[in-house]
Order: C-alpha cells, then sequence, then structure tokens
C-alpha cells in the first residue's frame, strides 16, 4: 500500500507549491473580516423580537450572511440589535449592555418605536434609543419585515466596508461616557417634544413638510 | 364634542385634561338583591354597609361598599361556611377621571360555590386609604403594591409597599390617574437623565443578587429595602440610605435637573464599579 500523495492546497498565484503572497489593503482584508462575522447581540424587547426571530431562523437563514451564532451575551458580540420599544426602566440595561460589548461594535435600531418612541409617546418610553446609545442603522417598519431587517444588515456591512482603521475616532471609546446618555439634554428635548401634526416635525426639525399631505390645520399659525 | 386647537391638544399632551364635572354615580343598573345569593346574605349580615348592588355587563354583580368596612366585609366573605370566596383573582382600581373618587375593585372567586363576585370600595381623592388585604389573600401583596404604584392609594398594614412597575427612583407620582399627564410630568432629558442613573443593582434587593451568584453591591448602592424586623442591617448600610428604609421612593429624596446623580440619591454605574 503506498502512501497517497497529499493533493496540492490551492494556492492563490495558482503556479507550483512555492508560497504564495496576495497583496491588499490592510483596511480590506479587516473589514472583510469584520463584515463577514457579525455576531449579533439579540435585544428584543417586543413584536419587533418576533420577526427578528423569524429572520434568523430557516427561512431567512441569517447565517448566509455571517450571523451563524447568536450571541447572547454581549461580551462576545459585535452587532447589538435593538428589537422593539425601550420603556425608560429598561434604559440603563441596553446602556449596560452596550458598554459591555467591546470594539469593534455597531448597532441597529429595529423598527419605529426604537428608532424613535413610535406610538408610545407616553411617560415610560424611551423616545429614540439613539438617546442611550450611538445607532448606526435605524430600520423602519412596525414591525419591519425579515427582509427589512436583513436589508439594514447588509447596509451595515456595506458600512463596515467603507471604513478605514486610521480614523480613530470611529472606535474611539470614552471612559467618561459610560453608563451615560448619548445625546445631550437639549438635544433629547428638542427631539422630545412634537411641533406639528407629524412625527417628524420636532422642535429640532421645525415645520417641515416631509410628504405630499399639506392641510393648513397642521401648520401653526 | 367641541373639536379642539392645536395649541389646546398640545397644553393637554403637556399637562393633562381638565377636571370635568360628571357625578360619581354606580355604573351599570341597580340590582335586587335576591339575584345573587352572596349579596342577599351580605344585606342581612351587614346591612347598610351594602351600598348598592349593581349589575354590570349582564351578570357581573358589583357590589359598592364602605372602604373602612371593606376588610372586615372581605374577610367575612372568604371565611363563611357559606361564601367561601377563596380566590382574588383581581384587585386593581379605577380612576374614572374628573375629580371623581377613585374605585378599588376586588374580584372575588369562589371555587367550592362557582360564583363570582366584584365589591368596590370609593375613595375620594383627599384620602386614598384603604386597609390591605394581604393578611387575607396571599395573591393580594403585588397587586396591592402595583394599584399603589400606578394609582397613589396607600394601603394600611401592607408588608412591603414600594413600587412593582415604575423604577424605584420614579419622582413624578402615580401614572395611570387621570390627572397624569401623558408624557410625565419632567422633560424628557430629565427622564433620561433619571433612568441612567439608576444602576442595574438599584433593580434587586441585596438577597436576591447573592441569589444569582452576583457581586454583592457596594454599601449604598444597593437601596435598603424594609427589612423584616424594622431595623437597617447594620449603621454602614443605614448612611447609604436616604430618606427611611422602606420608603425608598420618597420624592424629597430625589433634586430635579442636577447634573450628575442625583443628591442623595444612587450613583452611576461608576459608582457600582468601585
Amino acid at each position: 500500500m503506498g502512501v497517497a500523495e497529499r493533493p496540492m492546497l490551492p494556492t492563490l498565484s495558482g503556479s507550483g507549491g512555492e508560497a504564495s503572497i496576495l497583496t491588499t489593503r490592510l483596511d480590506a482584508v479587516v473589514n472583510w473580516a469584520r463584515t463577514n462575522s457579525l455576531w449579533p447581540m439579540p435585544f428584543g424587547t417586543a413584536c419587533c423580537a418576533i420577526e427578528m426571530m423569524a429572520s434568523f431562523a430557516a427561512k431567512y437563514d441569517m447565517a448566509r450572511f455571517g450571523m451563524e451564532r447568536m450571541s447572547f451575551s454581549p461580551r462576545q458580540a459585535d452587532m447589538l440589535i435593538c428589537a422593539g420599544r425601550l420603556p425608560y426602566k429598561m434604559a440603563p440595561v441596553l446602556r449596560r449592555i452596550w458598554d459591555q460589548m467591546p470594539q469593534p461594535k455597531w448597532s441597529i435600531s429595529m423598527g419605529a418605536c426604537a428608532s424613535t418612541g413610535g406610538v408610545f409617546d407616553a411617560y415610560s418610553m424611551v423616545q429614540g434609543i439613539d438617546t442611550i446609545i450611538p445607532v448606526d442603522i435605524y430600520v423602519p417598519g412596525c414591525p419591519p419585515r425579515p427582509e427589512g431587517l436583513i436589508y439594514g444588515i447588509l447596509l451595515l456591512q456595506e458600512k463596515i466596508r467603507g471604513e478605514a482603521l486610521s480614523n480613530t475616532a470611529l472606535r474611539h471609546e470614552d471612559a467618561e461616557r459610560t453608563g451615560r446618555q448619548n445625546l445631550p439634554a437639549e438635544v433629547i428635548d428638542q427631539l422630545a417634544l412634537p411641533y406639528g401634526n407629524s412625527t417628524n416635525q420636532n422642535k429640532l426639525s421645525g415645520l417641515v413638510s416631509t410628504a405630499a399631505i399639506a392641510r393648513p390645520a397642521d401648520r401653526q399659525p | 364634542m367641541r373639536k379642539k386647537s392645536f395649541d389646546e391638544a398640545l397644553h393637554d399632551l403637556e399637562s393633562g385634561p381638565e377636571p370635568t364635572e360628571e357625578s360619581g354615580a354606580p355604573r351599570g343598573e341597580s340590582a335586587d338583591a335576591s339575584s345573587h345569593p352572596s349579596v342577599a346574605a351580605l344585606r342581612g349580615r351587614f346591612g347598610d354597609a351594602v351600598l348598592h348592588h349593581t349589575i354590570f355587563a349582564g351578570d357581573e354583580h358589583v357590589v359598592y361598599v364602605p372602604p373602612e368596612r371593606a376588610h372586615e366585609l372581605l374577610q367575612w366573605l372568604r371565611d363563611d361556611e357559606a361564601q367561601r370566596y377563596d380566590l382574588l383573582t383581581d384587585l386593581t382600581a379605577v380612576d374614572y377621571g374628573g375629580g371623581r373618587p377613585l374605585e378599588v375593585v376586588y374580584q372575588l372567586w369562589s371555587i367550592a360555590a362557582k360564583r363570582q363576585l366584584r365589591i368596590k370600595a370609593t375613595l375620594p381623592l383627599n384620602a386614598l386609604e384603604i386597609e390591605s388585604v394581604v393578611d387575607i389573600w396571599h395573591a393580594a401583596d403585588w397587586l396591592e403594591r402595583e394599584v399603589w404604584d400606578l394609582f397613589g392609594i396607600h394601603f394600611r398594614g401592607h408588608p412591603d409597599l414600594r413600587r412593582i412597575m415604575m423604577p424605584d427612583n420614579y419622582a413624578e407620582g402615580h401614572p395611570l390617574r387621570k390627572d397624569f399627564p401623558l408624557r410625565g410630568r419632567f422633560s424628557r432629558a430629565e427622564q433620561t437623565r433619571r433612568s441612567l442613573s439608576m444602576a442595574v443593582e438599584d433593580f434587586y434587593t441585596p438577597d436576591e443578587l447573592g441569589a444569582a451568584g452576583g457581586a454583592q453591591p457596594a454599601p449604598g448602592v444597593a437601596r435598603e429595602r424594609a427589612p423584616k424586623d424594622g431595623a437597617p442591617k447594620s449603621s454602614s448600610d443605614a448612611a447609604g440610605v436616604s430618606g427611611t428604609p422602606g420608603r425608598p421612593n420618597d420624592p424629597e429624596d430625589w433634586t430635579l435637573g442636577t447634573a450628575g446623580s442625583a443628591a442623595g440619591g444612587t450613583p452611576g454605574p461608576e459608582g457600582a464599579a468601585t
């Protein structure tokens, strides 16, 4: 019985067995790695979480995009998905989880309630999780279909591909900000108070006509 | 109903509705006591303590009782051999708004007799206090805490009356009351600052954290709950506690609009880490 000759591993240069070299930009290879192994930390609080689970299940199969493993520990997660409304009582928990995630990390705000408070413009609800943590991608919808979340994640991958290691501000984290809100107090107030009948009109944006519907009754005198 | 102007509607959103002039008459149609055996027995034993008896939605018998006699009456309903309302299905409260009295609702079910009965006690807004029924049904414990948290009704004799739904440092009042503005009393920025000034440890008692295998929080970080023997465990614990033990949510502990952690309140997560 002879020893079978070990088949040659395919090399990038394609010639013989000599060591092959691939030249690329460091950014490109790091971003390639980060893009394709985004481990999500699911923070599901409401109906959006059902759609998120559907996205990760067999039919939509998020594993195709490198999300093989749901990370239920923030310490091994790259991407936080806040799926659903966030009450003030949960806000310190979300902030703590975000602070526990190691860099590089990204976050997705899934659905209308996580992004803006949605219909829950009430005493108990955070008006957009971007007041608590920085957000990279907002997925609109109530709730968004799995296609919507997948599109959001593909957009996030697109964003990661464009990152540069030389940009130190990108992954910089200030220890002073641990456990603190993400936006200054004045901005939170300006974002929260409605200014017209549209959810797009707040004290920050002013009275901006955002759609074809422009009823005179909606305008301030 | 008159259509409100934009300004009026915005004012309502921020300050809550104005009181109206409606009376607090009992809802539902008046009923004959003989239509429910327990009501007939109640009338026979307690007489005029049965203020009204109405039927709501076809077969829901509602008995209005004076709040000062509610405990005695409920105790009898549970213990009497012919009644035996041994299951407290629900305990809640209703605010019909417009300055009308709040109603505490006891929804009872008798497993033995397969009968249900709803007892209501009306409390005027200036005397929101009623005897606790935890000694009759243990199920009332968290339900009474919830009613206290959301409506501000004080239950005399409750073993551990503190907030259950809203955060422990909540100082805006009792949100399910009709005079509570929809968005709360503080600005969004202040609400955000307050919620983040809660450390995660504040949601649990030291006992609960110990049971979960977590580290014991530093003294003063976790708020002292009401100890069973009525005294703080040690003087160092007591030093970190503001206000009376057992009433950690005293609004006077919290000052409005100060930067960083509130005076006398809990330190932020940085404090928890040290």
